[in-house]
């Protein structure tokens, strides 16, 4: 790099694009976005589904048509693009050492940095599947790129073990393709995903559905050849006795995403045990300084309008720590309360307007969001842990906050509970 | 159909088979080495704890067992060969914890036998409870001490399988992957073996199939010894927990022969184990939930902030125990009574430890059978492993790359692996027989064995197999055989419908 | 006759169960299980026109990229969906193409068109 880098953008994905984009218009002068796949979009790339814009744009777009807005945007403003360069460390004073097919290995010490490296898949040893370990297990996203970028459907007979997003999808796009869905297997009693994912991906097909069920052993080398599926208890443990055996070739697991967090971790950035991903401020700080971060790597979501509207506040604060510009640090934490699982940013400053971004840790009916004695929101008809629930609170509305309040708890308040 | 002859036919491409291979490449002698997966270190190899051990159980047991000999004498030849094969060594040191003062007896047993049988390997220390938090700070309070052996090494058995084998084959011996032997016919001087890819004529045969080593022998029923099968599982946990502990960590169980045990491998994970059962089902190598939650309580007893989230991968694999009254095994290395020419070998446990000496003691037992042995004044020791992308400086990263500039394509993230080093371990496959498939070049570099278990390289692997092999991805398969990774293209189950559908 | 037809509304995350009663004319007598009236409106569009957009992908002939993403510009009746992925199976997409361009005009008969939703270059 002869020029040095003011802003540097770990990841292409929706969150390092829109981060990128608003570094530019933020007025950052060398911006450089590092991916280390062969085209810039991360997922969005394998994402042949709809769903995605329909917030951002208004529109109903395919992840390809999404991901195109923000790389013309991108080209247009002259962000920098480093493909097939993997970042590999990463430190607090800011070096970063990347291996790049075109320059080499080399390092670099950007003023700003901006992680965005999205999240990866927990694997089949993460959640303990006992059994053989045959080919034929794939990662619900790993077999999507299979299916829509490389060309090739895995098998004919699958069981989806989860009913994430990812994996209510791919039930329909294998059985669109032509292969059979035998199964899909959630552990809670509730579907993981979205409702409209559920109606669109598993009803529509009428796809067997084993709600409050798990995978408690694969069976078959070196190709798998079936599963035992099992009901569970309260404590989510096989209840001996209902086990029921399954046929299948292939095995799709979708039963978690965790944030990227290995050069966080390089860097020295404290992470949040409750979400996986760096601690961060209203502007997407995190504890080092000039380091900051958005999208999937902070905490998964599951709209990709908010990961760039997210990582559009770390891309213009990176654009800022950039030029020298003081920036205002959160003091205050923001405590989860009553079911509610977590809250990003875990700190603000509780001067200026902030969206929280929340889960819930149960579904519930009729409930309110209670941002400690600031504001409470409407009534809403039902919350679920597969919706992230996004909170608007004003400055002005801040200002009803003691002197020297250190901590604000968030609550999800019901008729019953409240 | 194709016969090839040959003077010694070693059938086994496992650590001792490989070994023996390349202990005779030391003399002019023919040698053919079969393996019947397409690629080394599959059997028994892959699936131990890859410990370079005395073994305490020959020190509680007999001194007069020939295993115990053979793995003494192994013990300070296994640092020299791995460094004239490039293969990791790492000596960390065995501590041995006290649980009560009722351990203290069977431990000063095992220390004063070591000091008065095998005083060339050191001095077992005694450690006391402060000592003992010192070394291993995250060690479970409640040990009163340990015993300490310095000895006690680690290295990767399989890499070290597969720098056997590519040194024996650099070294004049015919390695024949993807070859199975299916039957044996003694002759007058020699042997007609068959195989699934043709005959081989031998005058000697040495059987180190592991766990198929009894089936060989009946072969020919030469079988006169009886083995007892247990199945060994093992858990391999996150680099991120691989800081716990400094050293091996071992304690004795209330149930054996479970073992508790905690171990860094070379290349920095913790590996957890070994849970031990009788098994009589031979090819089943799965891994059960009771024997997982058994092993990490046990794994926490001695290191109570080991998670079973830290688990990113499991194994198993087949110990042949020959006799199981007394809890213990003697080895089986032997020539046949009732065929002979034939030299049977089933180390059991520890085999990696011990296969040094015992490649040295078949080819005397060889020898013994009527083996001329001719010293081959061509005989390199030597052999470079494939470079270790992670490990180079800045400068020797890019020197390689000027070189082959897919060595800065970055293809594994959670283990920093690069294409360079996927083609040349392609190209090696290729060059002793083998079959490039996803797992062995996970063995060779290993690409797929991080946290997220080939999540992300996968595809990409995929598709360097099959550019380099040139054949189509569809083809590309995990272990060889029936194992096509992916079973379908794009469409092709659409079209058998449509095909149906409207008749054409 | 009457008849009940439940239908699951994704408006929300409440997800409610909306229950139609349907008469032998195949009209909507009567509707509940909705908690807003949003439930009522897509409970009875759902009932009587269930549409879905079509997206998946087709084989390139003449092109780096195996695959091209595709989806039809307006939602068709969902009982079309596997037969378009069949007729979709016979499809080669030849670059050079750009985004939004048409690969099968009227599909089925459906009055929607399979759009290109990627570019496409050899």
């Amino acid at each position: 790099m002869q020029q040095e880098v003011d802003v540097a953008v770990i990841g292409s994905g929706p969150a390092g694009l829109a981060a990128a984009i608003k570094a530019k218009e933020t007025g950052a002068g060398k911006v450089v976005v590092f991916e280390r796949a062969e085209r810039l979009g991360g997922l969005l790339d394998q994402c042949v589904h709809n769903g995605f814009g329909l917030l951002y744009f208004g529109e109903d777009l395919t992840g390809p048509q999404y991901r195109d807005r923000f790389i013309e945007k991108a080209m247009d403003l002259k962000v920098n693009t480093e493909l097939e360069s993997m970042v590999l460390d990463l430190s607090a004073d800011h070096t970063m050492k990347v291996a790049s097919s075109k320059r080499g290995y080399f390092s670099l010490k950007p003023k700003a940095i901006v992680l965005a490296m999205g999240c990866r898949e927990r694997t089949r040893f993460a959640i303990g599947i006992p059994g053989t370990r045959p080919t034929g297990i794939y990662t619900a996203g790993q077999a999507q790129r299979f299916v829509n970028v490389e060309g090739f459907i895995p098998g004919k007979k699958i069981v989806i073990l989860g009913s994430g997003d990812i994996g209510m999808i791919m039930a329909r796009r294998l059985t669109l393709e032509g292969a059979n869905v035998e199964a899909v297997v959630e552990i809670l009693p509730y579907v993981g995903g979205l409702i409209r994912n559920e109606v669109q991906c598993i009803h529509d097909f009428e796809i067997p559905l084993f709600l409050r069920h798990t995978v408690s052993e694969i069976h078959g080398y070196p190709r798998i050849e079936a599963v035992t599926i099992s009901e569970v208890d309260e404590k989510f443990n096989p209840i001996a006795g209902t086990e029921r055996k399954i046929e299948c070739d292939t095995l799709l697991l979708s039963v978690g995403l965790i944030p990227e967090n290995e050069l966080s971790l390089k860097a020295g950035v404290k992470l949040d045990p409750l979400v996986g991903g760096p601690i961060v401020d209203e502007i997407r700080q995190t504890n080092v300084s000039g380091i900051f971060a958005g999208g999937n790597a902070v905490h998964v979501h599951d709209l990709v309008d908010n990961v760039s509207w997210e990582s559009e506040i770390a891309g213009a604060s990176a654009a800022a720590f950039a030029k020298g510009a003081k920036l205002p640090s959160g003091k205050i934490k923001m405590r989860p309360g009553r079911n509610i699982r977590y809250v990003v940013p875990q700190t603000i400053s509780g001067k200026e307007d902030v969206t929280l971004y929340m889960r819930v840790k149960e579904p519930e009916n009729n409930a309110r969001i209670k941002v400690g004695d600031v504001m409470t929101t409407k009534v809403k008809l039902a919350v679920k842990p597969s919706s992230m629930e996004k909170v608007d609170v004003s400055a002005s509305e801040l200002k009803r906050l003691k002197e020297g309040t250190e901590e604000i708890v968030v609550d999800c308040v019901t008729k019953e509970a409240a | 159909m194709s016969v090839h002859e040959t003077e010694v036919l070693i059938i086994g491409g496992g650590v001792l088979g490989a070994a023996v291979a390349r202990e005779l490449s030391k003399y002019k002698v023919d040698v053919t080495l079969v393996e019947k997966e397409v690629d080394f270190g599959w059997g028994i190899t892959k699936a131990n704890a890859a410990l370079v051990c005395q073994g305490m159980d020959c020190l509680t047991f007999r001194k007069e067992y020939y295993r115990s000999k053979l793995v003494w004498e192994s013990i300070p030849m296994m640092e020299p060969l791995c460094k004239e094969l490039d293969v990791p060594f790492k000596r960390i040191g065995q501590i041995a914890v006290f649980r009560d003062m009722g351990d203290i007896r069977p431990y000063s047993k095992v220390k004063a036998r070591q000091e008065k049988w095998i005083p060339q390997m050191g001095s077992h220390q005694v450690l006391d409870k402060e000592t003992l938090r010192n070394w291993e700070p995250n060690i479970s309070r409640k040990f009163i001490g340990a015993l300490y052996d310095p000895v006690m090494a680690i290295t990767d058995p399989v890499k070290l399988n597969i720098a056997l084998a590519e040194n024996a084959e650099q070294n004049g011996v015919k390695t024949k992957l993807g070859t199975e032997v299916v039957g044996i016919s003694p002759g007058v001087d020699e042997f007609e073996v068959q195989t699934n890819n043709g005959n081989i004529k031998s005058r000697f045969i040495v059987n180190a199939a592991g766990e198929q080593v009894d089936k060989i022998a009946a072969m020919v029923n030469a079988d006169d010894f009886v083995v007892f099968p247990i199945k060994a599982q093992m858990w391999v946990l996150d680099k991120n927990v691989g800081g716990l502990v400094n050293h091996c960590v071992f304690a004795f169980v209330n149930d054996p022969p479970n073992m508790n045990l905690i171990t860094p491998t070379v290349d920095g994970n913790l590996l957890i184990g070994v849970q031990l059962l009788l098994s009589d089902k031979r090819g089943d190598h799965s891994t059960s939930r009771e024997a997982a939650e058994r092993a990490i309580r046990y794994a926490q007893s001695l290191v109570p902030a080991i998670s079973e989230r830290d688990i990113i991968k499991s194994f198993a694999s087949f110990i042949l125990f020959r006799n199981l009254e007394t809890g213990w095994h003697e080895c089986i290395v032997r020539p046949s009574n009732s065929v002979p020419g034939l030299i049977n070998v089933s180390i059991g446990f520890p085999g990696v430890s011990a296969a040094p000496a015992t490649a040295k003691e078949l080819v005397r037992l060889l020898s013994d059978q009527g083996l001329k042995l001719v010293d081959n004044p061509n005989f390199n020791p030597h052999r470079k492993d494939i470079p270790d992308f992670s490990e180079l400086s800045n400068g020797e990263k890019n020197q390689l790359i000027v070189h082959d500039s897919r060595y800065a394509h970055v293809v594994c993230r959670c283990e920093t692996v690069t294409e360079g080093e996927i083609v040349e371990a392609i190209k090696r496959i290729k060059a002793v027989g083998g079959l490039a498939t996803v797992d062995g070049v996970k063995h060779r570099v290993r690409a797929g064995m991080g946290r997220c278990q080939s999540g992300f390289c996968r595809p990409r692997v995929i598709s360097i197999l099959a550019n380099e092999l040139g054949i189509p991805e569809e083809e590309v398969t995990m272990v060889g055989g029936k194992s096509r990774e992916l079973l379908y293209k794009n469409k092709e189950l659409l079209e058998e419908v449509n095909k149906i559908a409207t008749g054409s | 006759m009457q008849r009940e037809v439940n239908v699951i509304c994704v408006g929300c995350p409440s997800g409610c169960e909306v229950t139609l009663t349907i008469d032998d004319k195949g009209e909507v007598t009567k509707i509940t299980g909705n908690r807003c009236k949003e439930g009522k409106k897509y409970a009875t569009e759902e009932y009587e026109n269930p549409v879905r957009v079509l997206m998946a992908t087709v084989l390139t002939q003449g092109s780096s990229q195996p695959l091209l993403p595709v989806r039809t510009d307006k939602p068709i009746l969902k009982t079309r969906l596997s037969e378009g992925m069949r007729v979709l199976a016979r499809v080669r997409a030849k670059p050079p193409l750009k985004a939004g361009d048409m690969l099968v005009p009227n599909l089925l008969n459906t009055g929607a068109n399979i759009i290109a939703t990627s570019d496409l270059t050899s």
